[in-house]
């Protein structure tokens, strides 16, 4: 069963970069690895001079790539509700359910449950068949605590689906035919029944861990303490942290020495305050990232 | 005497449903439940933030038109106490 690696932390601190590096230097050392993007700039397609789409792309030996688009899967999903509608629906109701399902590709709790709804899917097809599945992205808002919370996760589907079969219970009570089988029941339990195993491979299974990625700066240390202490008191393992982009050890310029002093008395409070099983230490690159600065990195992890 | 008479017909008043409220009284029941699953399952329509929502859009198929009905009853209700109110039977 392969480890889930989820990697955490703001956006431009070098998550995509990282977990690519992490990614090829476990694939390197002969671990079968899957990295899964949500990258919308394609990056990891360019790093490889490969066109990683939807379908598992096998990059380098033990390396395999794919690649997770949030819009596309929340459209597919609302355009195959709006198909299905339009059959069964007139065009009265049709008009009212129409707006809705505007406002709802719209939303951004949408894409955030579309992109959980995928890894989810990932993670229960693939798991046995890699060692590593490695996430550029980490859950956030609702679907981490649906994600870390045992009770939460389930006990939504679990209401819903109690309600429903009470519905059921009186209507039966005053109507002869009872013993119909119910489709909303059969959906929602077909999604509750997912969304356990996924728990299951995942936090039963000790199988998650998370990887924040931060820079040597006063902000970023504090969130990521924050965001350590609250998924650690979920039960969920953060082993390790990045901290990327650190400057050269010589400097010429007064502006820059002064940098890198109170640079690296940051990383001594993140030594001290953040504890994990491993700090990476990641320089900051002279050149771009491109196909061999990935592999200068990947000899960091 | 009259008392025990009294306690044993409204007995049976109330087992056969002899005043024809059971009915009633079910599809009270019911009508809220559907009211509640509705709540839980599309609330974002009324401004509530629900983890579920997403996945409910699944439901539409099956819900649509009770969905329509509801949201129009949701946004209709003027006193949520009067309505309780309303339905409390209170025999005579």
């Amino acid at each position: 069963m392969g480890k889930i690696i989820f990697f955490g932390g703001k956006g431009g601190v070098g998550k995509t970069s990282c977990s690519t590096a992490f990614a090829l230097s476990k694939a390197r050392s002969g671990l079968k690895t899957l990295l899964v993007s949500t990258d919308p700039a394609h990056s990891i397609s360019d790093l490889f001079h490969c066109q990683i789409e939807h379908k598992i792309t096998q990059l380098e030996a033990n390396l395999f790539g794919v690649e997770v688009n949030p819009e596309r899967e929340s459209n597919a999903y609302i355009t195959k509700i709006r198909k299905n509608l339009h059959s069964i629906m007139s065009p009265i109701i049709m008009e009212e359910l129409n707006k809705q399902l505007d406002a709802a590709s719209v939303s951004p709790g949408t894409h955030e449950s579309a992109l959980f709804d995928k890894m989810i899917e990932i993670i229960i097809d693939t798991s046995k068949d890699f060692d590593y599945i490695v996430f550029d992205t980490a859950p956030t808002g609702h679907t981490l605590r649906l994600l870390s919370l045992p009770e939460m996760l389930g006990a939504w589907m679990d209401s819903l689906i109690a309600k429903r079969k009470k519905t059921l219970t009186f209507k039966s009570m005053l109507s002869k035919d009872k013993g119909i089988k119910d489709p909303i029941i059969e959906i929602l339990s077909k999604r509750r029944n997912n969304l356990t195993l996924a728990r299951k491979i995942m936090i039963d299974g000790e199988n998650l861990q998370f990887i924040f990625v931060l820079n040597a700066e006063k902000m970023p240390i504090e969130e990521t303490k924050k965001a350590v202490k609250m998924l650690r008191s979920y039960g969920i393992k953060v082993t390790s942290l990045v901290v990327n982009k650190i400057l050269p050890n010589e400097n010429s310029d007064d502006f820059w020495k002064d940098k890198k002093v109170k640079e690296t008395r940051y990383l001594k409070i993140i030594e001290e305050e953040i504890p994990v099983d491993n700090l990476y230490q990641i320089p900051l690159f002279k050149f771009d990232m491109d196909e061999y600065t990935i592999n200068e990195m990947a000899e960091y992890f | 005497m009259k008392e025990i008479l009294e306690n044993i017909r409204l007995f049976f008043v109330g087992a056969l449903d002899m005043q024809g409220k059971a009915h009633g009284h079910i599809e009270n029941e019911a009508s809220d439940t559907m009211d509640q699953f509705m709540l839980l399952c599309f609330g974002d329509l009324l401004g509530i933030d629900l983890p579920t929502t997403y996945y409910a859009l699944e439901l539409l198929p099956y819900l649509g038109e009770d969905l329509v009905k509801w949201n129009m009853r949701m946004s209709d209700k003027k006193s949520i106490w009067e309505e309780k109110a309303g339905k409390l039977d209170i025999d005579p």
